[in-house]
């Protein structure tokens, strides 16, 4: 028997209260004085000694209610001997079909191994197949049948995302509470390290769960792969691209390969390089010359190892005229559109173009050729062109509005509707959000001086991505149907602030000019499992569509319309066509750290398999006979409200004699 | 005795609320007397002796005026107590006598006994002392029948306290030294002491023809006490402490007291004492004419 909280064992400290109540407390409390004691004799008298005699079952009853009480909450339990049979406990053949498994015929054996494994379950033994990459899905429910549980391992393919073993974890503890039985897994895979979670404790399993593993591969395996490839998504106008990769072996002995950049499956440059033995090398092509529109590129090592899969790596670039941004100003304020044409027009990453607008003359312009619009301070914006601007980013285009003397007389920003209220005189810049993407990179604006501005009184759809120093906004972040709004509460000249003759005016220029612009976006070379947005918003009125590698549409119907994201799980090139009605070519290759195939150690996994129950697996169809801890504490509540019964039956008796005795 | 002759007695928690002794002595005395057919030699000192004839210097009162009318000569009514009885009142002011259960201590109750005692003696004419003990002597008033004995044994009366044990011993020695006249001798007490060592105690004042008569005193509470549950009782005169359970107090002890009771009386009638048991609870008056008409039938 044992305690599983025996700290509170020290509750017995209160069975000493009845023991007082009964032998000390009485008459030590109620002292009479008596005009003599002659007739009194001291060796009857002790009220202890009478009391003793008078009332120990009452005594007992109380002190065995107490230890009762006491031990109940110590919940004690008796190891039981528990007969187990096959019935009660489910199978679970789980195999790794991670990117890693495509190495020589690992696939063929880990089916091999599930299927020698199936073989020896009993007739009556409950399993479930469940594949494991990035997540895990269950290919089967618990079944008995055999030719399902091995139609579903000959199903299993190995694919291009990677493994995590902390997600197997996860899975198991689900199946195991959902089951409510005991599990026994077997675990069918290369066990790479790499495949281990950060935190060990992601890898406990459930008290219930025994864990097996079966290796498949050689975790010396030498293999070499293209790890790394940096190229640009976007070349404008007449500039040449340039591609630098990183070719990596892992336990491979030093080598020599043949590195190919190819561009819409030709090839169009090729190099040798050495790879020291477990090592890396660098390799680049330069000024190579890409047609217009969206470019399949391809870097490849030769000759093939084992995992050819990762031997390549595909790559994305797009050659396009650089995009038109239109700058709305007032007849007055030209300085600001000359400032932020200077500063965007500066930068040959951006590919934008500024075309520079009066607002009167804009509302029979044609908004959908720009990127996005800019508008300049502005409060008397014709209401056609507000409208036209409203319909233009509800559409998904993108507008940046300045904030300057013409808005803040007005009392409201055109376009959002948010009020200006007040004025802020001589103001730095306070918080900035560098995680947002409209001002990653863009730095701390530091030294900037706010001469004047307007107090801006944000919406609560509006994201405060900037503040001054007095925490007012600065940068506003609003979302109208797909499109998007910043709103900058300053102009984009001088006669409000120096920020335009601060170099930080660079970098926010040409960030925030992508960000409306769309080209933030998230790389178009991506890895494995990544997910693509789809839309921006709940807008189901234009659908999406994603093409995969292998030319097939991946989206139904309903998912055209509806869904926001889709993952990107093979390796190849997706085209994408988002609901904004934008197309990109994503180019998907598997995460290398799969390439690596080192093993994790023996002492690992065996601490891993130690966090379930320890010990081995039941053989199938056989009845087992293990030991339980058995909870009692129950039973021990349950006897403690019987003694109380019967307590409270001998208090009133005792209570009625002594009545009658007064 | 019927509810209702109880009723014309004075209840003693009544007596305690009359603050002078002298009214609480003639309240009790004349209460008993009513209820009887009135008798003038009624009284410790009731046997008459002779008439005796009047001489200048004697008091008027005691002048027989039927005598008078009839021969025209002045006789005093002489009684035989008024020649050779002298009443001396011990009262015990140990402290065991201030216990009480309710609204009179013993002491209290014995106070009123004495002046009712005294009281009764000062119309008989009678001789009257009082000595106030309890270890020691505590107060001591001569025997007289002098003009104001009466007030100077209320006020001995009224100022005395209690003290700590009682103690027979002493003061009874020293009382004898002090009675050279027979008479009687009345002691109030609560007896808390063995039978046999009461009565050796105080025997010797019979031995010179003293009549002994014993009051005692006790309150309901010592004779059946109530214990709601087990207690430590403390000695009043000793401060020794017992623990005593209900269960004794209620059968054992109650045995025990009534044995002494009997023990007392037995004994005090076999050394020839007169034995009167007085509970507190007991109407003063109504026991004095009791044991004043027992007393007139056995003499």
């Amino acid at each position: 028997m044992g305690l599983f909280a025996p700290w509170f064992l020290a509750g017995l400290i209160a069975a000493g209260l009845p023991l007082w109540l009964h032998l000390l407390r009485q008459y030590r409390e109620n002292p009479q004085r008596f005009s003599s004691l002659m007739f009194f004799e001291r060796r009857l008298q002790s009220s202890t000694k009478r009391r003793r005699l008078q009332y120990p079952m009452l005594l007992a009853l109380r002190l065995a209610l107490l230890a009762l009480l006491v031990l109940a909450f110590a919940n004690p339990f008796v190891r039981r001997m528990e007969r187990e049979t096959a019935r009660r406990k489910l199978t679970v053949i789980a195999v790794d079909r991670s990117f890693s498994m495509r190495y020589g015929d690992n696939m063929q054996r880990a089916k091999a191994e599930a299927r020698r494994i199936i073989g020896q379950l009993n007739g009556s033994d409950i399993a479930e197949v469940i594949a494991l990459d990035s997540r895990v899905e269950a290919l089967t429910r618990p079944e008995t049948d055999r030719n399902i549980l091995i139609s579903a391992i000959d199903s299993i393919q190995a694919g291009d995302l990677a493994s995590s073993f902390g997600e197997l974890t996860r899975a198991l503890r689900v199946i195991g509470e959902n089951a409510g039985m005991r599990l026994d897994v077997y675990f069918i895979s290369d066990m790479q390290e790499s495949s281990m979670p950060a935190d060990f404790a992601d890898l406990r399993l459930g008290a219930n769960t025994f864990l097996k593993l079966h290796c498949i591969g050689d975790s010396g395996a030498p293999n070499w792969a293209v790890e790394t490839v940096s190229a640009p998504t976007h070349i404008y106008g007449a500039g040449q691209a340039r591609v630098s990769a990183t070719i990596a072996g892992w336990n491979t002995p030093m080598a020599s390969r043949r590195v190919s950049l190819l561009l819409n499956g030709k090839i169009i440059a090729s190099k040798e390089v050495s790879i020291p033995a477990n090592g890396r090398a660098g390799i680049e092509f330069l000024s190579f010359e890409a047609p217009y529109g969206a470019n399949r590129g391809e870097i490849r090592i030769e000759p093939h190892d084992p995992l050819p899969n990762d031997d390549e790596v595909p790559f994305s670039i797009e050659r396009a005229d650089p995009r038109k941004v239109l700058f709305l100003y007032q007849g007055s304020r030209s300085r600001e559109a000359f400032y932020y044409k200077a500063a965007m027009e500066s930068s040959t990453e951006a590919g934008l173009t500024i075309e520079s607008m009066f607002a009167e003359n804009a509302a029979g312009a044609d908004l959908s050729k720009y990127s996005f619009v800019v508008l300049g301070d502005d409060g008397e914006l014709d209401q056609v062109l507000e409208r036209k601007l409203r319909e233009y980013v509800r559409r998904g285009g993108g507008l940046l509005i300045s904030i300057g003397p013409s808005v803040e007389r007005a009392g409201r920003v055109p376009v959002t509707g948010d009020r200006v209220a007040g004025r802020l005189d001589q103001q730095s810049p306070g918080f900035l959000d560098g995680q947002h993407p409209a001002l990653a990179g863009v730095g701390r604006l530091e030294n900037v001086q706010f001469f004047v501005a307007g107090r801006l009184s944000s919406t609560p759809d509006a994201r405060v991505i900037a503040r001054f120093a007095d925490a007012s906004p600065l940068v506003l972040e609003q979302r109208i149907g797909e499109g998007r709004v910043l709103t900058f509460d300053s102009t984009l000249d001088n006669s409000t602030s120096d920020f335009c003759l601060h170099p930080s005016f660079l970098p926010f220029v040409v960030q925030t000019g992508r960000f409306l612009a769309g080209s933030d976006d998230a790389s178009l070379n991506v890895t494995t499992g990544t997910p693509v947005q789809l839309r921006r918003g709940a807008d189901q009125a234009t659908a999406a569509e994603v093409i995969g590698p292998d030319g097939k549409h991946e989206l139904s119907l309903a998912q055209a319309t509806k869904s926001r994201d889709f993952n990107l799980d093979r390796e190849g090139f997706y085209e994408v066509q988002r609901a904004d009605g934008k197309r990109l070519l994503m180019a998907v290759h598997s995460d290398r750290r799969e390439s690596d195939l080192r093993r994790a150690s023996d002492e690992t996994l065996a601490l891993w398999r130690n966090t379930g129950s320890t010990g081995q697996p039941a053989q199938s169809g056989q009845a087992k006979q293990e030991t339980r801890p058995w909870n009692l504490w129950r039973y021990f509540l349950f006897l403690a409200l019987l003694v109380a019964l019967v307590e409270s039956v001998f208090a009133s008796r005792y209570l009625r004699e002594g009545q009658k005795a007064a | 005795m019927p509810a209702e002759l109880t009723k014309r007695f004075l209840d003693p928690a009544v007596l305690a609320e009359i603050s002078s002794l002298d009214l609480v002595a003639r309240t009790v005395v004349e209460g008993f007397i009513a209820g009887l057919h009135r008798s003038p030699d009624f009284g410790f000192s009731q046997e008459f002796a002779e008439y005796r004839a009047y001489t200048p210097g004697d008091d008027l009162r005691h002048v027989d005026w039927n005598v008078f009318a009839r021969t025209e000569r002045a006789y005093l009514k002489r009684y035989r107590g008024e020649t050779n009885t002298e009443v001396m009142v011990l009262l015990d002011a140990s402290a065991s006598m201030g216990f009480a259960s309710g609204a009179v201590s013993k002491f209290d109750y014995s106070k009123f006994l004495a002046s009712a005692l005294v009281y009764l003696a000062h119309l008989q004419r009678d001789s009257t002392g009082l000595v106030v003990f309890h270890d020691d002597v505590a107060d001591f008033v001569r025997p007289s029948g002098r003009q104001g004995q009466l007030m100077r044994l209320l006020h001995a009366i009224d100022r005395a306290r209690l003290g700590k044990r009682t103690n027979f011993s002493k003061p009874f020695f020293e009382l004898q030294q002090a009675l050279k006249r027979r008479g009687i001798t009345v002691l109030i007490s609560d007896f808390f002491e063995s039978a046999e060592n009461i009565v050796r105690t105080v025997e010797p004042l019979r031995f010179r023809g003293n009549q002994l008569v014993l009051f005692h005193v006790l309150d309901r509470g010592e004779l059946e006490p109530r214990l709601p549950q087990a207690a430590l009782l403390i000695d009043m005169e000793t401060d020794e402490a017992i623990e005593a359970s209900p269960e004794y107090a209620r059968t054992e002890y109650r045995g025990r007291i009534g044995a002494h009771l009997d023990h007392l009386r037995s004994k005090a009638h076999a050394a020839g004492f007169e034995y009167f048991f007085l509970p507190t609870d007991r109407p003063l008056d109504e026991a004095l004419r009791e044991y004043f008409t027992v007393r007139r039938h056995r003499i």
